[in-house]
């Protein structure tokens, strides 16, 4: 149940948090993912989520909005760093697959949406977005990923980044209240 | 005779000098306390910590990341003073002159605040 959780979320939204899932331990037991298939997954739902920010910061011009996107931008390019560093310490290179192709389509789709919209309808779109895809990450890391991860590098990693996402979303929730008012 | 003069003289003059310290506050342990002070707040886990103290005014405050995504410590109020962005490991100290309300203004929810007395 907890491999079919952890497989739906992943594929329903733009994750970044399978960036953390770079083990050969977890790939097998929750995702039936080899390890250059986790790594180019992780890859990416990063590169998605700095390609929606850089969405934000051509058509908005709030700039509440541009600060985060461009938060978002450095943070998540942190992030590939961190999963770069960790790729090659375990000697993964990535490769393209399903759950790959399935991020990349449902992110050209969400791309399309949101470049349908203008001024406000487009930030409050975007910040929407946001919001619920940091809830989700956050779900899926601290109740699938970080238990099932028995690397305990790993684990730390993911434990370790949870307070980002956790200050990620309220910082989009800020926004968003802000910007129903 | 004028030996003995001039030793009385210094005799003398060290008395005074005794008493005149001896009233006085002016002990290594309070004249040590008397200069500024080195305050750290430590960044990690997108917490300043502590996220408030209080400090004497001339005070320096350091502020270290220990998060592996950059911060910076901004003055809200006034917007008077403001780090570049600190990366990870780095660390940035101010003299802080007056209390002040601070955040982080690249994860905006990030606050803390000094207070000089």
């Amino acid at each position: 149940m907890k491999k079919r959780n952890a497989f739906a979320i992943v594929n329903s939204t733009l994750f970044f948090a399978l960036a953390f899932a770079l083990t050969p331990v977890h790939a097998q037991q929750s995702l039936k993912l080899s390890d250059a298939e986790v790594a180019s997954v992780a890859l990416t739902a990063n590169q998605i989520d700095i390609d929606q920010a850089q969405l934000a910061t051509k058509k908005s011009t709030n700039a509440d909005i541009l600060n985060f996107a461009k938060t978002m931008t450095n943070d998540h390019k942190a992030v590939i760093d961190q999963a770069v560093a960790l790729a090659t310490k375990l000697n993964v290179t990535p490769h393209t697959n399903d759950v790959t192709k399935k991020l990349l389509t449902d992110a050209e789709k969400t791309k399309q949406q949101l470049e349908a919209k203008k001024g406000k309808e487009f930030d409050k779109a975007y910040i929407d977005n946001e919001v619920a895809y940091h809830k989700a990450v956050i779900n899926a890391v601290e109740n699938v990923l970080i238990p099932e991860t028995e690397n305990e590098e790993l684990k730390a990693l993911l434990q370790n980044i949870v307070p980002a996402l956790k200050t990620h979303l309220s910082h989009a929730e800020m926004l968003q209240k802000m910007l129903a008012q | 005779m004028k030996r003995s003069f001039r030793s009385f003289t210094i005799l003398g003059v060290l008395v005074l000098i005794l008493a005149g310290t001896s009233g006085c506050a002016s002990t290594p342990e309070n004249h040590y306390k008397s200069l500024p002070q080195t305050h750290t707040i430590e960044i990690k886990r997108m917490v300043f910590s502590p996220s408030e103290i209080t400090i004497r005014k001339g005070d320096t405050v350091v502020f270290i990341n220990h998060d592996p995504l950059d911060h910076d410590i901004t003055e809200v109020d006034k917007k008077l003073w403001s780090s570049s962005p600190l990366h990870p490991g780095k660390s940035w100290a101010k003299e802080i002159m007056e209390s002040a309300n601070y955040y982080c203004s690249l994860h905006v929810v990030m606050k803390g605040k000094i207070i000089v007395q």
